[in-house]
């Protein structure tokens, strides 16, 4: 359909502009109304606004309505909110998801896992709700800020008498003038200035303005959101994040899966409160309540043969940090936070003697990891070959020793003993290091089968606590976020942007006279009292004596 | 001045298609992150107990059957005879059968396998990288690989002979 698009004031708008660029006349309806304006975006079309759209004006269309961008933002809300019903399969669950939801949360926990809630945030139907927000955010804007930074660069001080009268806040009276009124318009500029309007004037027609630039606050508000947003996105990067929770026991060092860190925990301590210190209620149950808990970490940086498994990898020590809650080690954006930890003490190393049992001669000590053992160990003129070991000793059904799990539960050491006025092949000794085994499978029966005699006359014992090493363990969470940087810009921008759209407001006053009639306009985007007293302000000045309540033009009340 | 906004547009719509496709694609993959049947197994670079450094990328092309395992878990150990048996067997049919010990000293394994005579290659996983990666939850766990690098079956718990002569028939 052919629309005359031109205006009587002979400026050629665009297809969908409701009031002229150029005089500001109402465009698309009837010029009998009174009705206030619609003053969105100075009425200028929108950049979409179109006859004919091909596919992808559609396209730029659905995601140019605002209408669509509340839907979208309403979706992903609730979307949200389904993640936060359960936890998230990323954070603190131990064990196989498939299992733990149903294990944790029954029936209802299972369906949730099914359905993929448990990883909402990084399932695809939720990135396509961020993608489509983020393309809406960029064309909304787009679309909307262009032709309104035109129409406000270029405004027009004489407007129609249409656009004044039905703007919400009006003024229109018969003056008695002692002057001219061009002097009239003139003796307006200064009062205008005081209240820091920027002034235009043309013969009897004025234009006054300030604080436009809080038009522009949504739009960096935007710019800062899709920041915002493509951080977050740019988390899926390979590299960019990473998020473990991992078990330090004391004295390991540890490899970083995916990273080329090996993180040691130096020592765990942990204090707690005391009884006394614990509010009523809790008192006198023996309970333990952590008041501080901390890793002395010590990170190290693999710098050579860190891919071939065969060789040991080269560490170098670049970090080293009391880690407390709160108090993340962080190195160059690696950080390690300290989450929970098992005060359970497992034993760790073992310093025994070994002597002579006859004469009660010690020929040396010797330290004994029960990881990572080493395989043989020279205590005085002996030595000693480790030949098997078993972190957690016990027999199997054919009878033949196994270990039962992968803990120090229940270590026993086998060794080969050669030295001197020893048979050559030397002799075998099983080695328990915890006191209430020697006892439960019976050592010293064991060795007399295994060695006969030799198994009297030597032995290897603790002299001691003191030779004991015992670790607990302390778990950490590990990640590396590189887009956190990129996270706060945009917040900061989108703020920026906000104060700007908060604080101040956009006001505009014309006025023109045709003959000795005033005609005086005013519109802001908020605070309409304000608007009003400042008009009413002004007029004082020029002895124009009005209530700012008579101002008011009907519309939405602000 | 029209062009131009039509170039405009088509830019910014290319430039979300692809950033857009990118993050969304990422997120459909990443949903597939765990092995299952029909995907291709996660790689590994292990040390086995004949010293040299074992890849997934060695057993390209072969039907390939990966036991985890533990000296500690009764069910892995009662099935290495049978792993063992097929293994000389397939050794010749283009079926390879390697074991991954998870999380003992080469001592402990060196023990294990010299007392029940295991010559299939055994490969350490000291640090447990490979068991999380191939998502080994209780043992044994038994991947099934065919010759073109898809898994056929994950077969969780102990293995017998015609379970696993069935799966056999699954690899070819």
């Amino acid at each position: 359909m052919f629309q005359n698009t031109k205006c009587e004031c002979g400026h050629q708008n665009h297809i969908g502009t409701v009031l002229c660029e150029s005089c500001g006349k109402p465009l698309q309806d009837s010029s009998d109304s009174t009705e206030p304006l619609e003053m969105r975006y100075d009425g200028v079309a929108r950049k979409s606004q179109k006859v004919n759209p091909s596919i992808i004006d559609r396209v730029w269309n659905f995601f140019s309505s605002v209408k669509v961008a509340v839907y979208l933002i309403m979706i992903t809300l609730l979307g949200a909110t389904l993640g936060t019903v359960f936890p998230q399969e990323s954070t603190f669950i131990n064990g196989d998801p498939a299992t733990y939801y149903k294990a944790t949360y029954g029936t209802i926990g299972n369906i949730y896992y099914k359905l993929g809630l448990s990883h909402t945030y990084t399932s695809w139907w939720f990135v396509t709700l961020l993608v489509m927000i983020g393309t809406s955010l960029v064309i909304c804007s787009l679309d909307r800020v262009l032709p309104l930074y035109r129409a406000l660069k270029k405004q027009q001080i004489r407007k129609h008498l249409n656009f004044l009268t039905r703007q919400k806040v009006k003024y229109q009276e018969e003056m008695k003038l002692d002057v001219t009124p061009e002097a009239w318009v003139q003796a307006a500029v200064k009062p205008l200035k005081r209240k820091h309007y920027r002034v235009h004037t043309e013969g009897s027609a004025l234009m006054a303005e300030k604080y436009r630039f809080s038009r522009w606050g949504p739009y960096i508000n935007h710019i800062g959101l899709i920041i915002f947003l493509l951080a977050v996105l740019a988390r899926s990067i390979p590299g960019w994040y990473m998020d473990q929770y991992i078990a330090f026991p004391e004295g390991d060092i540890k490899h970083i899966p995916d990273t080329n860190y090996y993180l040691k925990n130096d020592k765990f301590t942990v204090e707690y409160y005391k009884d006394n210190e614990l509010s009523k209620e809790m008192q006198g149950q023996n309970r333990l309540v952590a008041k501080r808990y901390e890793t002395q970490a010590v990170l190290y940086e693999c710098v050579d043969q860190c891919s071939d498994p065969s060789k040991e990898p080269v560490l170098k020590e670049v970090d080293r940090h009391h880690i407390e809650v709160n108090e993340p080690l962080n190195y160059k954006g690696f950080m390690a936070y300290q989450t929970d930890y098992d005060p359970t003490l497992r034993l760790r190393s073992v310093n025994p003697e070994f002597r002579n049992k006859e004469t009660g001669e010690v020929y040396g000590k010797f330290m004994l990891e029960m990881r990572n053992s080493k395989l043989s160990y020279d205590v005085g003129p002996y030595h000693l070959e480790l030949k098997e070991k078993y972190l957690d000793f016990g027999l199997n059904s054919d009878g033949q020793p196994v270990t039962k799990s992968q803990e120090p539960n229940a270590p026993a050491f086998l060794f080969l003993v050669t030295g001197p006025d020893l048979p050559n092949e030397g002799f075998l000794y099983f080695y328990f290091p915890n006191q209430i085994d020697k006892q439960r499978f019976n050592q010293q029966a064991l060795n007399e089968k295994l060695s006969g005699d030799w198994a009297n006359k030597f032995d290897i014992r603790v002299n001691g606590m003191q030779g004991v090493g015992l670790s607990n363990t302390s778990y950490l969470t590990i990640r590396v976020d590189s887009a956190m940087p990129f996270i706060w810009i945009g917040a900061t921008i989108s703020m920026i942007g906000l104060i700007m759209g908060f604080y101040w407001n956009h006001r505009r006053i014309w006025l023109r006279f045709d003959g000795n009639r005033l005609t005086l306009g005013a519109h802001t985007n908020k605070n309409w009292y304000g608007m009003r007293s400042d008009v009413a302000g002004i007029l004082k000045q020029l002895h124009v004596s009005v209530d700012p309540k008579s101002l008011d033009n009907g519309g939405d009340k602000s | 001045m029209k062009k131009n906004r039509r170039l405009v547009q088509i830019i910014i719509l290319l430039g979300v298609f692809i950033l857009g496709g990118y993050a969304i694609g990422s997120a459909v993959f990443k949903s597939s992150d765990k092995p299952e049947i029909g995907s291709k197994p996660p790689t590994f670079s292990l040390v086995g107990m004949d010293g040299t450094v074992h890849n997934l990328e060695d057993y390209k092309g072969k039907g390939l059957v990966i036991n985890f395992w533990g000296s500690w878990c009764e069910p892995c150990v009662k099935e290495m005879p049978m792993l063992e048996n097929e293994w000389r067997v397939l050794k010749d049919k283009n079926v390879e059968i390697i074991g991954v010990n998870v999380g003992e000293d080469a001592l402990t394994v060196k023990n294990f396998v010299g007392q029940f005579g295991v010559d299939f290659p055994v490969l350490l996983d000291k640090e447990k990288l490979a068991t999380k990666k191939y998502a080994i939850g209780p043992m044994p766990t038994t991947y099934f690989i065919n010759a073109d690098g898809k898994i056929t079956d994950i077969y969780v718990g102990m293995l017998d002979k015609d379970t696993f002569d069935k799966q056999l028939e699954q690899l070819n």
